[in-house]
């Protein structure tokens, strides 16, 4: 080989270029379509013409119609969704049950039958362990549930044609159809939306998908919004009328955080990411009846385990921190009793309190730990009676005793507002953050990613305060 | 010591946003503007000096035109005549400024890269037509020889730039069309867009929004002092003639290259027509027209409908077996021949 | 020519059924490569799946995979690494899913190239049969979904095609196992020289660029003597591809 000769070579191509002109790309697919054509004209004998005749093109009328489009879809999301959270409680308190009422008291006494030092076995059992139980607990059923049936719509072929559908709601906040998709997996776990992603080839839509899907209140999420819901937006009311006036609330917040998803969608694409390159197309494939067993199968160890198993590996080390905090003094209290009191001034601007932030920065590796921290460090500055001592996460069965905790811990309507706010508007958890990173390669987008919505959650919670403050009381 | 009131706290978070609201706004924000400002340097006066003298070479250019032209200081342009003259890129021929064949080539280049520039905006960026011409104006400032000329390679060495006009080669070379402007075919005639002048941007913006692009053939119907009107790939145009003259067109003589009416845009297609594309307009670039050529959106094949959205867009088409959809913007650019 | 168009029968007495072993992930001292290409969804995971054992995710969403996968099978003493690459509708462009297949073609140089389509929109799928047959001429078309095509009363010419194409086609319908056994007969041929390939060459093309690209891929083949695609780096150069151009420069085609 000859370095000269191919320096030739290129130089030839470049001239050849200028002469040919700019049409080469285009004659050369057409060229390529015209062969094809011709092959196909000797091989296939009988074309099947009439395709307004089909399955798929009746299925496709009804469900991209007018009038049935939008009920179809609206119900199946909603079904997926309902399915999900009352499927998962059952599951759920049956891990619970296990992990943290049988297994814990287990490793408990084998850990005091070979003689480990409290601290040692605080850390492990108190610490790590629980944290991870709790984050498998919570997270498992829900995901075990939701993915399975999303990926069912999916091989079915129904999804597509719901980015079909939404288009061009989409469109108008510079965003892509199939954003509806990644942004429904988002109600499942943010991660998962955010590896769905993928299925967006453009790279300025696929960004801004990846960006805004924390706004989707996600599974490890809805429970909070539920609790919190239930104890004090339902306590405003009669009673006859707090579920709904609760369930309401809770669905107005992800109804918000859908708003801000396209909010951020638009002013995305109209600032900071105007550059990026935009294509669109949308192919619908047709209807395939869902391979069952497979399905539920590949969901689960594709979706569910990995997801799972990257939120344990964040979990343990939160736990281990969680514990620490609580249980090393310096002085006469502890790091987090600290911590809170620092972080106090800052929490009351925000209509929150410094135990609730402390909660938010320990609990970044899961939602799932954010409500059980709370009711840990609450009862650790209030020095209430309640819980397993310090460190110890732990949750109540009854509403009432959470209320009786939390009303203890100086929590008025307002702090639940904003919390459910908060919950809504702060950094992906850990997992999401490091998903973002594996699928963008970028740090800048990363960063932003993750800090984008804290500062519109820290603005939010700001002015809710201020206003309350000035005209409630 | 102060003493918490939600009022004031307020008041504070409203003054600090509208603070960095004015300074930070895209584009209009004072931070943009003052660094801008702070940016303008010796290079940039003198090259826009050049250009400035370059693109009006008919004319016989003073000092005022440049002030004018340019929106900089008095002083700042007759410091830079004065470097300018001194490195022999320019003389005064009494009032008037002249280019020596330096200072030519030297505009050339710049015109190149800017060109260069905006071909890049339109193949291989997000931005937005109506930036491309803002962003190259900073970009050619920056770029040296060795960059434009990586650049060039990497568009493919291109001819034109996304608005027609032809971009001189790094010897100097450059495409010569004989276009006119539409506002000079008379009625009857048929003419081939080739060049949509972006500046004033005023008028630019109005022809962008009127969807006129770059390879369509129009056939005037009416060219008088109140409006030009033109029919083209299906639908009638009606412009004021200062803006008409900012488009230039050729001349098509040749009956073979004369498109049937019947020719229109893939938007003009109704459910249950069916018709033949007949090409991609230029103004579809980039990946986008890449990988429309890919998914068989090419000469010759059939299309049809499949679905309508309840919202009106995007279109599904059946083409070439299979069902895909696309917005009306991309749809636009797409001609098809109805049966 | 050389091509033996299949159709079912004809293999069944040729497959060894007791030789097949899947390997699943273990693709080490393998003999030969194969790679998987293809339009998005028209089967190519499930082909993967069935062929290893594995269990990648497919699903009726067009872009399913996106990174390449990779898996192994054994048949009559041979080892195959498999690679199931991302769906892709041409190898012309310069999007991510497209330049992960596009150079496992040109750079990997498997043995064998399966390309799998989908027998109902054929035409579409030959676009970029088309051009993996510029770049590769011992590859194996895999005739997917026959059984959709049936049920939509598709009927395929499999030995007119295989005549056109000038490689050997089977039908399959991966999802139900059928086809492959043929395919995997037919791999084992192709990857052994048995049935030696001669692939269809683009053919309507103007004069001028025809014209060109014949000089270029002239000077091309006297450098690279021993290249199958002179002709495909004509175009690519054509276009300006910087990295074909880079690829050339530092001799990555010897
Ligand atoms: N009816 C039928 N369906 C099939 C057959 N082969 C695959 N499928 C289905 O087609 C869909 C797509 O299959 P995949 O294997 O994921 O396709 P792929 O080519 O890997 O797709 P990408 O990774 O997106 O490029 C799935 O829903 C499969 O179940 C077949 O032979 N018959
Ligand atoms: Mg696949």
């Amino acid at each position: 080989m000859d370095k000269r000769n191919i320096q030739n070579i290129i130089a030839l191509a470049n001239e050849l270029r200028w002469k040919i002109g700019d049409d080469f790309h285009d004659n050369l697919a057409e060229g390529i379509y015209a062969d094809a054509a011709e092959i196909v004209e000797d091989a296939i004998i009988d074309k099947n013409r009439d395709r307004k005749e089909r399955l798929d093109n009746k299925i496709d009328r009804i469900v991209t119609s007018r009038v049935w489009g939008f009920p179809i879809m609206f119900s199946i999301l909603a079904l997926v969704l309902w399915i999900t959270i009352k499927g998962a409680n059952y599951p759920s308190a049956f891990l619970a049950d296990i992990l943290l009422g049988d297994v814990r008291p287990m490793l408990k006494s084998f850990a005091a039958s070979l003689n480990f030092p409290w601290w040692l076995s605080g850390f492990l059992i108190d610490g790590v362990y629980l944290a991870v139980a709790w984050v498998i607990a919570v997270m498992l059923p829900p995901m075990a549930i939701f993915f399975p049936l999303f990926t069912l719509l999916e091989d079915f072929g129904y999804l597509p044609r719901v980015a079909f559908n939404l288009d061009y709601l989409f469109k108008k906040s510079g965003a892509h159809g199939k954003q509806a998709l990644t942004m429904s997996m988002g109600f499942g776990c943010n991660a998962a939306g955010v590896v769905a992603t993928r299925i967006i080839d453009s790279p300025r839509e696929r960004l801004i998908a990846i960006i805004t899907n924390n706004f989707s209140l996600c599974n490890g999420r809805w429970p909070t919004q539920i609790l919190l819901a239930t104890i004090f937006i339902g306590a405003v009311v009669p009673a006859s009328l707090s579920s709904i006036v609760s369930l309401g609330a809770v669905f107005g917040i992800a109804v918000l955080g859908i708003f801000f998803m396209f909010f951020v969608s638009w002013t995305l694409s109209k600032t900071l990411l105007k550059g990026e390159v935009s294509t669109f197309n949308l192919e619908l494939p047709p209807y395939r009846p869902p391979d069952f067993w497979r399905t539920i199968y590949t969901s689960i160890i594709d979706r569910t385990l990995i997801v799972l198993w990257r939120a344990i590996v964040f979990a343990a080390p939160a736990g281990a921190v969680i514990w620490l905090i609580s249980n090393l003094y310096i002085g006469d209290q502890s790091i987090a009793a600290w911590m809170i009191h620092y972080l106090d001034g800052f929490g009351f601007l925000i209509g929150l309190n410094g135990v609730i932030l402390l909660a938010y920065i320990v609990a970044i590796p899961a939602n799932e730990i954010v409500i059980p921290t709370i009711l840990m460090l609450t009862v650790l500055v209030t020095g209430m009676h309640i819980g397993e001592g310090a460190g110890v996460m732990f949750e109540l069965d009854s509403v009432n005793d959470t209320a009786s905790v939390l009303k203890a811990g100086g929590w008025t309507l307002l702090t639940a507002i904003n919390v459910m706010l908060f919950s809504l508007l702060h950094n992906p958890c850990s997992t999401t953050i490091y998903t973002i990173y594996k699928e963008t390669k970028s740090m800048k987008w990363t960063v932003l990613a993750s800090i984008l919505p804290i500062i519109m959650g820290f603005v939010v919670t700001f002015v809710v305060a201020q206003l309350w403050r000035i005209f409630v009381n | 010591m102060y003493t918490y009131n939600p009022i004031y706290a307020l008041l504070i978070f409203i003054v600090v946003s509208m603070v960095i609201f004015l300074l930070f706004r895209p584009n209009r924000g004072l931070f943009w503007k003052i660094r801008s400002i702070y940016r303008i340097d010796d290079k940039i006066v003198i090259e826009d000096i050049l250009k400035q003298l370059y693109h009006n070479e008919a004319k016989q250019i003073g000092i005022n035109f440049l002030v004018n032209a340019l929106g900089y200081r008095d002083s700042t342009i007759i410091s830079g005549i004065d470097k300018m003259i001194d490195g022999n890129l320019v003389y005064f021929e009494g009032e008037h400024l002249t280019l020596t064949e330096e200072g030519h080539d030297y505009a050339l280049k710049i015109v190149r890269v800017h060109r260069l520039w905006e071909r890049y905006l339109a193949e291989k960026t997000g931005f937005d037509k109506s930036e491309w011409h803002g962003i190259a104006e900073r970009k050619e400032h920056e770029t040296d020889d060795e960059e434009a000329k990586n650049l060039a390679s990497s568009l493919g060495n291109p001819i034109f730039d996304p608005h027609g006009d032809p971009i001189p080669t790094s010897s100097g070379k450059i495409a010569e069309l004989d276009s006119i402007p539409l506002s000079g075919l008379k009625v009857g005639d048929i003419g081939k867009i080739i060049n949509i002048d972006d500046n004033p941007e005023l008028i630019y913006k109005q022809i962008l929004a009127e969807n006129i692009h770059i390879g369509s053939q129009l056939k005037v119907l009416e060219n008088n002092t109140t409006r030009v009107t033109f029919y083209s790939e299906g639908e009638e145009y009606r412009l004021a003639p200062i803006v008409a003259a900012n488009i230039k067109v050729l001349k098509v003589n040749t009956p073979e290259e004369i498109l049937e009416d019947n020719v229109i845009r893939l938007t003009g297609l109704k459910p249950d027509e069916t018709a033949i594309i007949e090409g991609i307009s230029k103004e579809s670039r980039g990946d986008s027209r890449r990988r429309l050529l890919d998914l068989g959106f090419v000469k010759g094949a059939e299309i049809s409908i499949d679905l309508v959205n309840p919202f009106g867009e995007p279109t599904a088409y059946f083409v070439k077996g299979t069902t895909i959809a696309l917005r009306d913007d991309q749809a636009r650019k797409i001609l098809i021949k109805k049966d | 020519m050389d091509v033996l168009p299949h159709s079912n029968c004809e293999n069944c007495q040729h497959f060894n059924a007791d030789g097949l072993k899947k390997l699943g992930v273990d693709t080490t001292d393998f003999d030969f490569v194969v790679a998987l290409a293809g339009n998005p969804n028209t089967g190519k995971s499930t082909v993967f799946n069935a062929l290893t054992g594995l269990r990648q995710h497919t699903g009726n969403w067009p872009g399913k995979t996106v990174t390449r996968a990779e898996g192994a099978f054994q048949y009559n003493e041979k080892k195959y690494k498999l690679v199931d690459l991302p769906g892709t509708y041409s190898l012309l462009s310069t999007s991510d899913d497209e330049e992960v297949a596009r150079n496992f073609i040109l750079f990997g140089k498997p043995d064998v190239t399966v390309i799998v389509v989908d027998a109902n929109r054929l035409e579409r799928n030959l676009n970029l049969v088309l051009q993996i047959l510029e770049i590769t001429d011992k590859a194996v078309l895999c005739l997917n979904l026959m059984d959709e095509a049936k049920r939509n009363n598709i009927e395929i010419n499999i030995r007119s095609l295989a005549k056109d194409l000038g490689i050997p086609v089977v039908p399959a319908s991966a999802r139900y196992k059928e086809g492959i056994p043929e395919l995997i007969q037919t791999i084992s041929d192709v990857a052994s020289g048995k049935i030696i390939c001669k692939p269809h060459r683009i053919k309507n093309i103007p004069k001028d660029i025809e014209e060109a690209v014949k000089i270029l891929s002239l000077k091309i083949k006297k450098e690279f003597p021993n290249i199958p695609n002179s002709r495909w780096i004509a175009f690519r150069l054509l276009e300006g591809d910087n990295q074909i151009i880079e690829a050339l420069e530092s001799g990555v085609f010897v």
